[in-house]
Order: structure tokens, then sequence, then C-alpha cells
């Protein structure tokens, strides 16, 4: 689903993104672990074409997405980190106005769907700017699913989200996958990777420090906490 | 944290916010641009003497400063959604207050201050100074100078420190403001009814310009700081919640435009404009109130000038603000918003020249209006097409030169001096060839072409622009 191959991003002389290779296969959830700045948002915005990369080139469903956004985007969701829906639609609009882009059909049962599943019903028509930002992200949640995409991309998926909703979020992700789906999620929230994560992959200053199953430092006896750390701090001593 | 602190961190603030965007230079060069302009139209002041005396230049000048400073302070107090749609989540001082160990009072006082040396720095010292360059090559006495700075500077607080009361009114509760807004048109009827209002009592540093006393000084410091007062000590950020519920609107408007690409685009454009801060009131005070002060001028002006067509010029100047209708669509949108959806930025472009066209019907009503109430019916078709013409020229110049940030990039000195220099000639040809013949309007229909070209540009040109990270 996905394939990523030397990768790299430079803004002016920063490198956001040095040379990273790795692949995301069907049925996959993958988290891309790394504290902040280390590069995991530049990351899904190279694979979304939402910028083009510097150099390296990848693949997401078979798209190339420098050469393609348009394609790459019509066929995953995404839910970027920073952006909020417009301020003057609603709830509803919103969601009607992304599934206007996307040429979808029947709505209004996909509307209800999530407003159900995500409990923000009650929210439906109330402008977007007046939205709690925990409303907003569920908000964000459903427009990238609305047009239900074999693979969807999130950045940091939890944020501003309740406990309980992020054991609903959660478990949504969890059964998406069984259901042959696949999702690349970023975060530095390590306990999300440890609970719902097949695969991870560590990266850090922009570079790849490690990718393999979740399960592999607890194999080896280390929690996923002290493995991670001793990872990152061992780069940023090297 | 003292006030003085907070001033210098908002100071860095505002200049690192508009430097990310235009660069420090290309940021730095806008006050020079302004100054180059006011030196320029200084010296053309003695050519027009006849036809617009100076006193009343000077008012228009003050007038203008006085909508500076209201623009100035609307844009402080409702600015963050406009940051946040232009920037993502911006997170400045001034709406701190609950995150800072600082009263929202200290903070908003700084603001003022802030704002008030930031914008002099920015549009009243330049102004002046270009103005009193000029005055040696056109006998003035470069006191002169001198005196603008002070008077104008008194005109935009005096916008500023009116609009932050009202907000801040606003903000306490709205029947504060109505009932603030009766007692204001109560006293004004009863000042009219006693002959008590004239331009310098509306416009007091307007008649400190005139004559420098200290009654019309004093007069000024006081409408200033009797509101930024109350404003600092009324001030709050608990609003009262005034969340509105909608119905959809957005499908039922799309299907009335499904013969148009974008429809959902071009509706969702309409709801912005109808739903954001000073909905359809904000096409009243920067659409039609300009129109109607260049209308009056214009009656002025053909008594001066034998053989003008007010009709063109009129139409020709229509043309031009028009184009600040992509202004108003652009407000609350930005291309960020897209980038995660199947979206080509040459699609949302598209759709925001659609609604463009369509509320264009606006200004073509007020243009089959004036021809129609002064008897110009003579002249309407060539008004017609120079309306038209100059209309899709400047919106293509502004779209060219600034994507979907028009009310950023044109702060941009390069920007902007390309902006006047692509506008500004084609517009003075225009005029003074109908003054020959009004017929000689029509020519503007040449303007058609590169219009075409230049929208056609900016689709690839806009493609691939990033916005600077914020």
């Amino acid at each position: 689903m996905i394939e990523a191959t030397e990768l790299t991003k430079n803004y002016g002389n920063v490198t956001a993104v040095n040379r990273v290779s790795f692949s995301v296969t069907e049925g996959e959830l993958f988290g891309l672990l790394g504290p902040n700045g280390s590069g995991k948002t530049t990351m899904i915005r190279m694979l979304t074409g939402q910028t083009p990369p510097t150099s390296g080139s990848s693949r997401v469903m078979g798209l190339d997405p420098a050469n393609d956004p348009i394609g790459v985007r019509g066929l995953v969701g995404i839910i970027p980190e920073q952006e909020t829906p417009p301020s003057f639609l609603t709830a509803e609009e919103y969601l009607h106005f992304v599934a206007g882009i996307r040429n979808l059909d029947s709505v209004d049962e996909r509307c209800d769907r999530w407003f159900d599943l995500l409990e923000f019903g009650d929210k439906r028509d109330v402008l977007c700017k007046d939205l709690s930002r925990g409303t907003r992200q569920k908000l964000m949640f459903a427009q990238a699913f609305l047009h239900e995409p074999r693979l969807a991309l999130i950045d940091e998926p939890l944020i501003n989200l309740d406990p309980i909703m992020q054991r609903t979020v959660k478990d949504f992700l969890v059964d998406y996958v069984q259901d042959g789906g696949t999702i690349f999620i970023s975060t530095h929230i390590l306990e999300i990777a440890e609970e719902i994560c097949d695969r991870i992959g560590i990266i850090h200053n922009g570079r790849l420090l490690h990718t393999g199953p979740v399960d592999d430092p607890v194999a080896t006896g280390r929690h996923l906490e002290s493995f991670f750390l001793d990872l990152v701090r061992g780069d940023a001593g090297a | 944290m003292p006030v003085p602190d907070l001033f210098f961190a908002m100071m860095k603030e505002e200049w690192r916010m508009h430097s990310t965007v235009f660069g420090s230079l290309g940021f730095a060069l806008f006050p020079a641009v302004i100054a180059i302009f006011a030196f320029f139209g200084a010296l053309t002041l003695p050519i027009f003497a006849d036809v617009f005396p100076y006193d009343m230049v000077a008012l228009l000048i003050h007038a203008l400063f006085l909508l500076m400073g209201v623009m100035v302070g609307s844009f402080g107090l409702m600015g963050r959604e406009f940051m946040n749609r232009r920037f993502g989540q911006a997170s400045l001082i001034a709406y701190a207050s609950r995150s800072l160990p600082v009263s929202e009072r200290r903070i908003f006082a700084a603001f003022l201050v802030k704002d008030t040396v930031y914008y002099i720095l920015l549009y009243v010292l330049p102004f002046a100074a270009g103005l009193t360059a000029a005055t040696p090559f056109v006998g003035l006495d470069p006191i002169l100078g001198l005196l603008a700075f002070v008077s104008l500077a008194l005109a935009f607080l005096l916008g500023l420190s009116a609009v932050c009361f009202l907000s801040t009114l606003y903000a306490r509760s709205v029947a504060l403001l109505v009932g603030a807004a009766a007692v204001l048109a109560v006293a004004a009827l009863a000042a009219y009814g006693l002959g008590a209002i004239t331009v310098s009592s509306l416009l007091p540093p307007y008649a400190f310009f005139l004559s420098p006393a200290p009654e019309p000084l004093a007069l000024s410091l006081l409408l200033i700081l009797v509101p930024a007062a109350a404003s600092v000590l009324l001030v709050t950020v608990d609003y009262a919640d005034r969340t509105k519920r909608f119905g959809n609107r957005l499908d039922p408007l799309a299907e009335r435009l499904r013969g148009l690409d974008g429809a959902h685009f071009i509706a969702k454009d309409a709801l912005d404009l109808l739903r954001s801060e000073g909905g359809a009131g904000k096409v009243l005070f920067s659409f039609l109130l300009p129109l109607a002060l260049v209308w009056i001028c214009l009656q002025v002006l053909i008594r001066f000038i034998p053989g003008i067509d007010p009709l063109v010029v009129f139409a020709v100047l229509l043309g031009v603000i028009s184009a600040t209708i992509y202004n108003w669509l652009t407000e609350f949108d930005s291309f960020t918003s897209y980038t995660f959806l199947p979206v080509e930025i040459s699609e949302v472009i598209d759709a925001k020249l659609k609604s463009y066209a369509l509320l264009n019907l606006l200004p073509l009503g007020v243009l089959v209006l004036a021809a129609a109430t002064s008897g110009s019916a003579g002249t309407f078709l060539p008004a017609l097409a120079a309306f038209a013409s100059v209309s899709a020229y400047t919106l293509a110049v502004t779209v060219y030169l600034t994507g979907l940030h028009p009310n950023v990039m044109l702060y941009h000195a390069w920007v902007f001096l390309r902006y006047l220099l692509a506008i500004s000639p084609a517009l003075l040809l225009l005029i003074f060839a109908s003054i020959v013949d009004p017929a000689y309007a029509a020519l503007s229909l040449l303007l058609v072409a590169p219009a075409a070209f230049l929208l056609a540009r900016a689709r690839t040109r806009w493609q691939a622009w990033e916005m600077p990270k914020y």
C-alpha cells in the first residue's frame, strides 16, 4: 500500500526527512513514532502529495504522490494534525461539502453513521468555528473516512479526544484493519502504538532509526518506552 | 508581566508574523512604497488644485486614515479566525490571557499601544514623510508634513479606539451595543437639529489640520482616549455563548448552482460571506459607501472638467472597487483547508472566479441605477464595457499577484508596487480617452485579453505555491 524509497525533504537548510525508506502492506496498522519535530508530519505530507519530496520517491496505492497528488488524495483518507474545518459551515454542511468534492452518493446515510459512531449528532447544525477542539477532531475523522477508503493516513489520531472517545476511535481503527483496511498513523504517544499498531517505525531528526513489529521490544523483554528512549537518546548523542 | 514587556513582545510578534509571510525585506519596503506613493501623489496636487481644492484632498485623506483605523481595530479584535484560516492554529499573545499569568486588561492595553505604534510607523509616518519630501516642489510649507503626521495619526487612532470600544461593548452584550448605538444616534439627531454637525465636528483631527488650535486637538484626544480607556476597563474574554445553529443550506444552494462546475465551492463562498463577521453590513460599508462617495465626487468634478462623462468614469472606478469582492471571497479561506482533499488549487481559484462573477451583479445593479437616475443612458453601453473589462482586468492582476491570499500578499511591497503599476496606467489612459470621447471607453475591451492571459497564468503559478511554514 505504501512504499517509500530514500524520501528526503529539505526546508531551506533544515533537513526534515532524511533518506527514509520503509513499506506498509495491506491490512496493516503501521505507527510512525517520534518526538516532536522529528519529521512525522512532513512524512505524511509527502506521502499524500501535500508537499513534494526534495529527493527520493514513494508509491501510495500504486500511485506516485509527487506526480499524481490528486489521484492519491482521491483514494486515501487523510487527517492532518493542525487543519480545522471551514469556520462558517456547520458540521453537517462540511461533510456534505467533502462528499460533493468526492462525488459521493447516499451522503445523509454516510454522515449519520459518523454522527452516531463518534456521538456528535447534536452538533451537526453548529458552525465549525463554534465547535470544541474535540468535536472538530471528530469531524476531521468523519471527513477522512466518509468515502470508505482502503488506506487512511492520520497525524496524531487521538489529539483532543476524551478517554471515552479515544477508546471508540481505537476500536474503530482495529476493526477497520481487521476488515482489510490499512492505517498509517504518526504519533508521539507510545501507548497508542503499543495498544493498536501491528508494526512501528521510529523516526528522529528526520532519520528512520528502526522498523519492525510492535511486539519486538516486548519479545526481547523490554518495554516499548525504554526501547524508544534508548534509540532516540542514542541517536541524539551520536 | 509589565505592559512595556508585553508591548515589545507583541511588536516582535507582529513583525515576525508579517515578515514570515513576505520576507523581511519585502515587508520592510512596504512603508517605502507608501512614502513614494504619497510623494508622487503630492506632486500632482497643483495640477488638480482647481478641481480638487487642497482642503477637500485633506478631508479625503483624513477619512481614509480614519477608515484604516477602523479596519486595523476590526482585524485585531476579530482576527483570530482569520489567522487560524491563514496560518493554521496561530497563537498570538493577544489571545493568551487564559494561559499567561497576565490579566486580560493588561494584555489588551499592551495590544492597543502596540497597534498604535506599529501601524503609525507602518502607514502614517511614511505617508507624512512622502508628503514632506514633496512640499518644496509644490510650494507648500514643510511644516505641513509634521502637521499631517499628527492629524493623520489622530484620525487613525479615532477609528481604532471607536471600533475597539464598540467591539468591547459587543463582547459584553449585544443589548449594550444596541443601547449605545441608540444613544449616539439620538445625540447625532439632536446635534443635527441644532445645526451643530459640521465636517470639523465629526472629524476633529481634520479640523486640527486645517487650523492647528488647542480645541480640535483636545477634542480629538478626548474622543480617542475616553473610548480607549473604556475599552480597557470593560474588556472581557468571557464572551456570552452565541453559538448559532443552521440547517443544511449548502446542498440547496449547490443544487441551484448545479449548472456550474464547483457548485459546492461557490455555495460555500456564499455561506462564508453571509455568516462571517459583518455579514451583509460588510458589503454596505466597504462597497456601497465608497461608491456613493465616488459618485458625489464625480458630480463635483463635472463642473470643472468639460467633456467628462461621469457615468463612464464611475464605471471605470466601479470596476476597480469591484475587485475588492475577491478579497471578501478569500478572507476566510485558505488552500491549506483543501490540501488533504482531492482538489487542485486551480479548481478553488476557478470557483472563486465564478463566485466573483455572480457577485458582480451587485456593482452591475449599481451601474444601472446610476445610469437610470443620472440621465446618462446614452453612454451606458461604453460604461458597461468599461466596468466589465476593468473589473475583469483588476481581478486578473489581483489573482495573478496574490493567488488566494490578496488580504495578506498585497502588503508585500514588491507585490503592491506591481499591482499599482499594472492597474494605474490602464485606468488613467482609459479615463483620459473617455474625456476625449465617452465612446472610447469601449477600448477597455482590449483589457479582456491580458486579463484572460493573467488568469490562465495564475492557475498554474499558484498550483505549486506552498504557504511558508508558520
